[in-house]
């Protein structure tokens, strides 16, 4: 890893914190209190650990604020993967909190969520592996102080979890280089005849995305190595629809756009809409619709909300309203022209149309076809 | 035990823990006598359980012979507890006797207090596929299907539930208030254990239990404790409670010294002192019976889960017969067990991921607290490490595994099974005796008798009794309101009826589940419509409605077009006409709307690039569109569909076919006049069209009636001119679709077709003969042959 060019500024000054130093306070409280066993190296035990992310109050009255809103089990099962030094693989479509789930597990377990590989389709092997200081390499030849050690090995040596996120964007040749470090648990250094063997406590999280296009799939040798929890979307419309306004109000503030907040109706008509797309049937059970091939994930739900209030803002009367968002909401469904195309537009025929109150987004929506 | 000799055995109905204890405790009492919690009217039907043919999940069914409907059915599997102390009772040859409150009694009690009730009318209650049956004692069953009811009767998850078959009225409240303890005395334990979900708390605490020592003692305190806090039992659950106790009185006055008395736990504290007899023998005095039968039917796996509505409440039949089959390391051979079936099915599963599987689940179950891991944390592991978190391989070891499919066996000499019954009644009402011999049938349906012997055959055709089968009506014209059939009876189909009995008990009912399960099944619109169809036929109001529903549903999500399209005419026939049979057309309107929209918005897409083939059937499909909106004349459909077919005669990359007929049908509906389609006919078959679409087009053109083509001048002028312009060869390339494109028409119309082609070269003349009455050209000679003919059609005289 390359040494810091600067010096570390003041924890307050910096625009986001990592996760361990945000929650420096509540992982001191549930060490305090942590009796239960631990499996090597883990600074908590897994009880604990689930406790972090899914919030509690503990014994001694201090509150642990939840860090992942959603099902219980899948925390668990995440927890029980890492304890039985199986990789987990974090999957689930964009928005669904994977890097944020995996960055508390990381600090939570390890103290330390830094330790991470951003995977993108320039990623090659020495990200992974190891690398090189080529100018003490020409003058010194192979030795173990031209070697430039990687998040990966770093955590191999040091017995802690190594974040990579996400591991789909990086080509499959490169991925299969994980192959060996998680069945043999070690990392050969052919050039000094040496290798590293992981420490006890070491084991990778990683996180995929299985809707973007563009990805490559893992290699089922890959994907057999890895423990694979799905992380669903929201699983009621008013939480969706807490997400998505939390969000949207905050970011709008940050862009510092002149609209009202948006009406909590115009949010709760977008996220049904996505709701009833994704899902392929409408909130009230009673159709069947067909899906999009887009993901329509409550991030995207953010931007159209997002969107809609730039225009109102700007080219509007400052209050979001159906015509200010139709565009983004088509944007945003109609991916594929063609198939998505079908998909919206029955959608509206058969949905929106007839919906009660609804007639201003249907005008707005079809003008636009 | 307080009273010597007698032991009560509270179990909980389909627990294998329950039952493995049951065994062994007996088997170290070694009882002269077993007594059943169980109804005494199926006495009899106690020793078939040993015949080697009897293969569980098998049912117990007691039903009224006058009104089979309300049959009331105790499931029995080899790990019901039980299943296991009958079998213990055969086996060591002593006797075993059914205790509970007689059918015959609640049933009589049922009767009289809904004298008015019609099959199919009467309450649901899942109780009736639970082991106790009777009303009152809901909660006192321990028994999970109580609780499932309620939500899930007459909903999506119900419907291979036989209506009017296992509903029985019940006498006991909603369980909610005061009563929530008698009706789940567990849910009160478990809420006090700190559980959400009773059965998990269940299974942690009893099923899963290694060491089963003081098991028994253990539950009978606790519902003595939970006894202590409930109201007084109602007069039901009294009477069945007062009936168990005079039975453990009958069998110790005979003289038996070790009574094992076997019954769910809420009625253990109740039994175990049976004391003196005057107050039970007050409550049972003089309460009225009615004759009922008993026998045993096959039972399926599904039918024991909850996922029927009004199963027995066994979420996992399939896991806990493994629990009950396997000696020990169940998570680890489950999880193989698994593992083979995924690679049965071409899915990934190596040894290696079993062993990580089994390790996630163990860890699991360490993180939960549980001292194994349960079918949640197998299934969790399965899906994270062997399926890598996709949920489609868990379906399928939920139905094969899980629930484990299977249908049950019964010997031979079973008694008859009340579908025989109901059928004989139809046999006799309707004069049809079954015969061996084939014989014809020519049933008029405009008679009410022969609709009803119509509807009774095509019913017993939906459950694969194919008593009958219809005949193509040939030589004498025999009109729509004819169907002939074929019958012959087949002596297999008495084993057909039994198996048919697991769909209700009468053939109304059990036709009525048998479609509906199959329409459930059915993912293909063609496929829908055909049971749609039959269950028309067959008059079975029920069926179609959730037939209707499925179609509904398949067709949001039916990719292909032409399959929504070729939906519409039956289901416009419905609508339109209501039928002979009186089907609510109300129902099939909304059905077909929205099968009309998505038809509309997906056809233009759906036209692009097609071959021959592809267009043919797509044309056929427009044909089927066009048919339902003559059908059903509604100007708003025409209006929207008048829409689509513009857009598709305009659209140059669609097949020559598909546009040509898009003109004609257009032309049909009165939306185009003969000018316009001169005009697009004049496009279509211009030089730079390649000739093999112009001919296409043509040929979409000219389908259909022949002698409405005739007056349209317009085409006949615009062919005539492609015609001319084609060069030798080109002419020579068209000929056969040409020919290809007449051919559909009869010989008469074909030769007014080349009279009328032959005609046109010569100016205005081509329908002067037809439609000038006192031209020059007219043959006055020719013209006075008909005239007398003419006069006789009109009535006058001929002069």
């Amino acid at each position: 890893m390359s040494a810091r060019i600067t010096a570390t500024p003041a924890i307050e000054a910096v625009v986001r914190q990592h996760a361990e130093q945000q929650y420096a306070r509540e992982l001191e409280e549930l060490v305090a209190i942590d009796t239960r066993q631990r499996p090597p190296n883990w600074n908590l035990s897994p009880w604990a650990v689930q406790t972090y992310l899914l919030g509690g109050t503990l014994a001694s009255g201090f509150a642990i604020s939840a860090k992942y809103v959603g099902s219980e089990r899948l925390m668990q099962i995440a927890i029980a993967s890492l304890a039985t030094d199986r990789a987990l693989l974090l999957y689930g479509v964009p928005g669904t909190a994977k890097s944020w789930v995996s960055e508390h597990l990381a600090a939570a377990i390890a103290g330390d969520s830094t330790l991470m590989i951003q995977g993108t389709a320039g990623t090659d092997e020495s990200a992974i592996r190891y690398g090189w200081n080529y100018a003490r390499l020409l003058t010194e030849g192979p030795s173990p102080d031209a070697l430039v050690v990687s998040p990966m090995m770093r955590a191999m040596q040091t017995g802690r979890l190594c974040r990579i996120e996400e591991l789909t964007r990086i080509s499959a040749e490169v991925q299969d280089t994980l192959i060996t470090i998680l069945s043999e648990k070690t990392l050969p250094v052919p050039e000094l005849n040496t290798e590293v063997q992981a420490r006890k406590g070491f084991n990778v999280i990683a996180t995929a995305n299985n809707r973007d296009k563009g990805v490559n799939e893992l290699s089922s040798a890959l994907m057999r190595r890895f423990n694979t929890v799905i992380l669903p979307v929201p699983a009621t419309i008013e939480e969706e629809v807490r997400i998505v306004d939390t969000r949207s109000a905050s970011l709008g503030r940050a862009l510092e756009l002149p609209a009202e907040k948006p009406a909590i109706e115009e949010i709760r008509r977008v996220v049904t809409i996505f709701r009833e797309l994704r899902d392929g049937v409408t909130l009230d059970g009673k159709t069947k619709l067909k899906s999009p091939s887009g993901t329509l994930s409550p991030a995207e739900a953010i931007s159209v909300i997002n969107n809609g209030m730039t225009m109102a803002a700007y080219y509007g009367d400052g209050t979001l309203r159906a015509d200010d968002m139709a565009a983004g909401l088509s944007g945003a469904i109609v991916k594929d022209p063609i198939q998505d195309g079908v998909v919206w537009k029955e959608y509206l025929q058969t949905v929106v149309r007839e919906r009660s109150g609804w007639k201003d987004l249907y005008r707005a929506c079809t003008a636009l076809l | 035990m307080p009273d010597r000799g007698l032991t009560v055995f509270g179990i909980r109905h389909h627990g294998p823990g329950c039952a493995r204890s049951l065994r062994a405790a007996l088997e170290r009492l070694e009882p002269d006598i077993v007594l059943v919690e169980g109804p005494p009217d199926a006495q009899e039907a106690i020793p078939l359980l040993a015949d080697p043919e009897m293969r569980p999940p098998v049912a117990l069914l007691i039903y009224p012979p006058e009104r089979p409907q309300d049959a009331v059915y105790y499931p029995f599997t080899v790990f019901s507890p039980e299943w296991q102390a009958l079998g213990y009772a055969i086996g060591r040859g002593i006797p075993a006797r059914f205790i509970d409150l007689p059918q015959a009694i609640v049933l009589a009690e049922r009767t009289r207090d809904q004298p008015s009730t019609m099959q199919g009318a009467t309450p649901s209650d899942s109780e009736g596929a639970g082991i106790r049956p009777a009303g009152a004692g809901v909660g006192s069953e321990l028994d999970p299907a109580v609780s499932l009811d309620t939500s899930s009767e007459g909903g999506a998850a119900s419907e291979d539930a036989a209506p009017g078959t296992l509903e029985h009225p019940i006498g006991a409240a909603e369980p909610t208030g005061d009563d929530l303890l008698r009706q789940d005395p567990l849910e009160a334990l478990a809420l006090a254990a700190g559980y959400q979900d009773r059965e998990l708390w269940w299974e942690h605490q009893v099923e899963q239990r290694q060491d089963a020592a003081g098991l028994f003692e253990a539950i009978m305190e606790a519902m003595a404790e939970l006894r202590g806090c409930a109201p007084e039992p109602d007069v039901e659950e009294a009477r069945r409670e007062a009936y168990m106790r005079q039975a453990i009185r009958t069998a110790r006055s005979e003289g038996f010294g070790r009574i094992a008395v076997i019954c769910g736990a809420w009625h253990a504290p109740a039994l175990a002192d049976p004391g003196p007899a005057k107050s039970d023998l007050a409550l049972l005095k003089g309460l009225p019976r009615i004759p009922v039968q008993a026998t045993w039917i096959p039972w399926t796996n599904s039918r024991l889960s909850s996922r029927s509505g009004y199963g027995a409440g066994i979420a996992s039949p399939g896991w806990y017969e493994h629990l009950w089959t396997v000696p020990d390391r169940t998570a680890i051979r489950w999880i193989t067990q698994v593992a083979r079936m995924l690679r049965e099915q071409d899915l990934d599963a190596s040894p290696a991921g079993v062993i990580e599987a089994v390790r996630t689940a163990d860890t699991l179950a360490a993180l939960r607290e549980l001292p194994m891991p349960g079918i949640a944390e197998l299934n969790e592991a399965v899906l994270s490490v062997l399926c890598h978190g996709n949920a489609a391989p868990m379906t399928l070891i939920r139905e094969r595994l899980e629930i484990g499919e299977r249908l049950g066996g019964v010997p031979e000499e079973t008694p008859a099974v009340p579908l025989q019954r109901d059928l004989n009644a139809w046999q006799k009402r309707l004069r049809l005796p079954p015969s061996a011999e084939i014989k014809g049938l020519d049933l008029d349906l405009r008679k009410d008798t022969d609709r009803a012997r119509s509807a009774l055959l095509h019913r017993l055709a939906l459950l694969s009794i194919p008593w009958g089968t219809q005949q193509r009506a040939t030589g004498r014209a025999t009109g729509t309101f004819h169907e002939l059939w074929q019958i012959r009876w087949q002596p297999e189909f008495a084993v057909g009826l039994i198996e048919a009995n697991i769909w209700g008990n009468t053939v109304d009912a059990a036709a009525t589940a048998a479609t509906r399960h199959h329409a459930q099944g059915a993912k293909e619109l063609p496929a829908l419509t055909e049971w749609l169809d039959r269950a028309i036929l067959a008059e079975l109001p029920g069926a179609i409605d959730y037939t209707l529903g499925c179609i509904g549903a398949v067709a949001a999500i039916a990719a292909d077009v032409r399959h929504l399209m070729e939906a519409l005419p039956p289901l416009a026939r419905v609508a339109r006409y209501g039928d002979v049979r009186g089907t609510q057309a109300a129902r099939v309107v909304p059905v077909i709307d929205g099968l009309f929209e998505r038809a509309l918005v997906a056809l233009p897409g759906a036209c692009g690039s097609l071959d021959e083939d592809a267009a043919a059937s797509m044309v056929s499909a427009i044909d089927a569109t066009q048919e339902s909106i003559g059908l059903l004349d509604r100007a708003d459909q025409r209006q929207e569909w008048q829409g689509v077919l513009r857009l598709l005669t305009g659209r140059e990359s669609i097949h020559g076919l598909v546009r040509g007929r898009a003109c004609r049908l257009l032309l049909e509906l009165r939306a185009i006049d003969e000018e316009e389609l001169g005009r697009l006919a004049r496009l279509a078959l211009s030089p730079a069209t390649p000739s093999a679409q112009a001919a296409a087009w043509m040929e979409g053109v000219l389908r259909g009636s022949g002698m409405l083509l005739l007056y349209q001048d317009a085409i006949w002028l615009a062919l005539n001119r492609w015609l001319c312009d084609l060069d030798a060869d080109g002419f020579v390339a068209v000929l056969p679709l040409l020919r290809r494109a007449f051919s559909g028409f009869q010989a008469p119309e074909r030769r007014s077709m080349g009279e009328k082609a032959r005609t046109l070269g010569y100016g205005d003349t081509p329908r002067a003969a037809g439609t000038v009455p006192d031209g020059p050209q007219l043959d006055r000679e020719r013209a006075a042959l008909v005239l007398p003919v003419l006069g006789r059609i009109l009535g006058e005289k001929h002069r």
